[in-house]
Formats: structure tokens, C-alpha cells, sequence
């Protein structure tokens, strides 16, 4: 049973048309999946099967212990975007709602490596001289 | 096994035409709301090169649940509602810029021009503004220190982060009282704190929440301080009858005492109320020619998603007719 609508297929394939580098999606699960591990992957083979350049790998949050240590991740379902290094976007739970729009859009910065914002914005965050963790909380409206 | 029932809103994905910044359009409509929306439905139907400028599309219709006064439906889910007017908008290939900050409108010689915070401009023979209102703060200790962390103005994006915790809702109006409905719905212990002697809601919402019993309503009470340090803590009130301060223990407080009009681009260039209204008359117009303004930003009373949506058809209409009648289309 697929998530995605005709519809939003045909806008994510159009908003994935100019990604011209490489992107790989990671996305940490388990061998008995809850309903949002499995609604997640089954959402994330849909909307990587919409590119070329956009690959998925699954992993097992216990058989892959070592791997999600690497990445940092310690809950599931846990997404992870890699471009041409890991640029530290995490999804934790499902990408749904406004979040599934975050995330192509993501997937297309990564991919066209253009954080698509303002030279000032650029300027005033290489202003930042000490690491930084922002965790952004929603609500499943 | 049944996927859990989630939507994926594809609403905020861009689209692929943005405006141009190196062409003067028939129409810039600044705005994200209904006005806005019925507006760009009616100039791309008069075949008007036009363009949209907003930060988002919904406007404060995707801050509350549910509508029950749009006609044709007894009640329809607010984001649903939202989405429809987003899809109408988008099927007829009218740019779209979303996440624009606009900071400046002016007039040179007979042409508008828009300015945004990205320093892009965009030119226009005519505009429409509907750009809504927004939240007003109560201006006191511990608000902007807490915002996001116990401060909020939205109970639909932020209501379930209380469920089971006392929450306080400053208001008196409707969207108090919505707010307060959405808080008891997550077993939230509310306590309503109306500045002005007399509640002002609608009746029966008044009546659905007096009668539940289950929020405590205080009346004529001032919120005076926002207590806390990383997170809200408590929230102190005066009864304004005799003064007396009280301290309500609280996780949250929801300020819902009004709207203000997003008119500050056009300040200096059109006249405004008192309140910072734009004044229209009864075709949209202002006090510039080939400007006009539609829905909760203007003076035109009740807002009302229905009155928006009309108004922004009449000021999309007035500015064809200006067109029109000078010759430019």
C-alpha cells in the first residue's frame, strides 16, 4: 500500500528534476517494524524511487548498532540525508505533515548542494564559532 | 498491517515559476490568505499577468481546527479548507513566491514597487494588498523571553504539548475560547483570563464552555507577568476590581487578545486607521490609485474567511476595471 498520491509524485519528480548530485537517504529501522518505522520506510522507497540521484539504504537500529552510533542516531524511525558529506540532518519519527515537504526540499538542497537562502543569512551564520544543535519539536497536526 | 493515518502536505513545496523580478506585471497581490487567494483565482480569470507574494499560503485559517461557517459545508477541517484555496491558486500557473518577507511598498511614477527582505524587487501597474493581520502580544514580563517555551498564539500547532498540564489562555474573544476548547480536548486544566469586564465570544461558545465546567474563568482580571526561567512556570494576574495579584501555576500561557494588520510596507504611502487599518472603500479602493487592499488588513468589518475571500474577488475586479479603463490591458 503506497503513502504517496499521484499527484504529489508527480510534484516531488518535478522538484527532484535538477538535483545534480548524488544524494543518499539512510534511514534506521528494526527487523519487527512499529507502524511509523514501517510507514516511514514505506514513504522514503517511494519518494527515492522518484530520482536517480536520490538512493535509499535501511538498516537495523540493533544488527547496525555500530553504524547508527556513527551517524548519532538513538531512536527509530531515524532518517539521515548524505550528500557529499553528512551535513547532520536527522528526521526522527515520520516526515508526515509539513515535515514530508522539509524533508524533499532538503533532499533537494543536499542534492543541488544549495542551502537556497540569502547571501546575508549565509553570512551571519558562518558567524557562528561554536557547534550548535537545533532540534525542531512539531506537534502531529 | 494499516499504516498509521498520516498526511503528507506537499502545499510549501515550491512551484516552478517564481515571479519575475525584470517584468512589470498587470497585478502583484501581496497576501497569503483567503483575500489573496480569491484574489489570484479572479485575476488569472481576467487573464491579468499577475504574481503572489507571501510568506505562507492559509493564512491564520491553518492557525485554527475546524470551520463551520464556510458556505456549502456544516464543518470542514481548517487545513483541508486551506489546502483547496492553495490548489485552486495553483491550477492556474500564477507565480508564487512563498517565504517572502516584504519590507517596502512604494509608488514611482504610475508603477508599484514591492521590496523584500532578500533585496529582490518586483514591479507592478497595480496591487493589492491582503496581507492579514497578526497575533498581538501583551507586552509583559517573561513574554518574548519564553516564546516557544511556554508562550504560544496558536492552539492548533501547539495545544497537544499540554495535554494533562494547567495552562493559562488570555482572551475574551472567539479565539479565546476556540483556544480554551482545543486545550480541554487534551485533558489541559485552563484557566481564561479576560482583560475587559464582560466576555465578548459568541454565545454559544460561551455557553459550551460555561456550561462543561470544566475551565475556571476569570473576568476582568489583568496578566501582569510570565513567570519562569527556561520554561513557563506560572503566570501572575491582578483582579482589576480590587487589585489584588494571584499567581496561577502554569506550563503554558496562550495569548489570544487580538490581531494586528500587517499594513507596516505601506505606511507613508496609503491612508490608515487608528488601529493601522488600510482604509478601503466599498470596491476595494484606497487612497492611491491602482492600490487596493482586501480581507483582515483593511477596514472592512468582521473578518471572516467568507468576507476575505469576497472582498479579494471585488479588489481583483476594481483592479481590472482600473486597467481596463486606462488602456494598460
Amino acid at each position: 500500500m503506497g503513502v504517496l498520491k499521484d499527484k504529489d509524485k508527480e510534484k516531488v519528480r518535478e522538484i527532484f528534476k535538477d538535483i545534480d548530485h548524488q544524494v543518499n537517504v539512510v534511514m534506521f529501522t528494526q527487523e519487527y517494524e512499529c507502524p511509523h518505522c514501517e510507514m516511514t520506510r514505506t514513504m522514503l522507497e517511494e519518494v527515492t524511487g522518484l530520482s536517480d540521484m536520490v538512493s535509499l539504504n535501511v538498516y537495523d537500529f540493533v544488527a547496525d548498532k555500530d553504524l547508527a552510533e556513527r551517524y548519532g542516531v538513538d531512536k527509530i524511525p531515524a532518517t539521515v540525508l548524505i550528500g557529499d558529506k553528512d551535513y547532520g540532518v536527522r528526521f526522527y519519527g515520520v516526515p508526515a505533515g509539513y515535515e514530508f515537504s522539509v524533508l524533499v526540499e532538503e533532499i533537494r538542497a543536499i542534492g543541488k548542494r544549495d542551502p537556497a537562502m540569502s547571501k546575508e543569512a549565509i553570512t551571519e551564520l558562518g558567524k557562528i564559532d561554536k557547534p550548535v544543535h537545533l532540534q525542531v519539536i512539531i506537534s502531529p497536526t | 498491517m494499516d499504516l498509521p493515518s498520516f498526511t503528507l502536505d506537499t502545499t510549501l513545496l515550491e512551484t516552478s515559476q517564481e515571479p519575475d523580478p525584470e517584468r512589470i506585471y498587470d497585478l502583484l497581490i501581496l497576501g497569503g490568505g483567503p483575500a489573496a487567494m480569491s484574489a489570484t483565482v479572479y485575476a488569472a480569470r481576467k487573464m491579468l499577468s499577475c504574481a503572489l507574494l507571501s510568506k505562507d499560503l492559509g493564512g491564520q485559517i491553518r492557525e485554527t481546527s475546524e470551520v463551520e461557517n464556510w458556505l456549502g459545508f456544516q464543518n470542514i477541517n481548517a487545513k483541508d479548507l486551506a489546502d483547496s484555496f492553495a490548489e485552486h491558486v495553483k491550477s492556474f500557473s500564477v507565480p508564487v513566491a512563498i517565504g517572502t518577507h516584504i519590507t517596502t511598498v512604494t509608488k514611482q511614477d504610475d508603477d508599484f514597487r514591492v521590496s523584500t527582505d532578500t533585496g529582490t524587487h518586483y514591479v507592478s501597474r497595480t496591487l493589492i494588498l491582503a496581507t492579514g493581520k497578526r497575533h498581538r502580544s501583551l507586552n509583559v514580563p517573561g513574554e518574548k523571553e519564553l516564546v516557544g517555551r511556554g508562550v504560544a498564539y496558536c492552539a492548533t500547532c501547539d495545544a497537544p504539548f499540554y495535554r494533562g498540564k494547567k495552562v493559562v489562555v488570555a482572551g475574551g474573544g472567539n479565539s479565546a475560547f476556540t483556544t480554551t476548547m482545543d486545550l480541554l480536548k487534551v485533558e489541559a486544566e485552563v484557566t481564561l483570563v479576560n482583560f475587559i469586564r464582560g466576555w465578548q465570544a459568541d454565545e454559544v461558545l460561551q455557553t459550551r464552555i460555561k456550561e462543561g465546567g470544566k475551565a475556571t474563568l476569570l473576568d476582568y482580571h489583568q496578566v501582569t507577568k510570565i513567570e519562569g526561567t527556561d520554561r513557563v512556570t506560572g503566570v501572575v494576574v491582578t483582579n482589576r476590581e480590587n487589585d489584588q495579584e494571584e499567581r496561577i501555576e502554569a506550563s503554558g500561557i496562550f495569548i489570544e487578545v487580538g490581531l494586528l494588520p500587517n499594513s507596516d510596507m505601506v505606511k507613508g504611502l496609503v491612508d490608515l486607521n487608528e488601529q493601522g487599518e488600510v482604509i478601503v472603500d466599498c470596491l476595494c479602493r484606497t487612497s492611491v490609485k491602482g492600490l487596493y487592499g482586501a480581507g483582515d488588513v483593511t477596514t472592512v468589518p468582521h473578518k471572516q474567511i467568507v468576507i476575505a475571500a469576497g472582498e479579494g474577488a471585488k479588489a481583483a475586479l476594481s483592479a481590472y476595471s482600473y486597467l481596463m479603463d486606462k488602456s494598460l490591458i
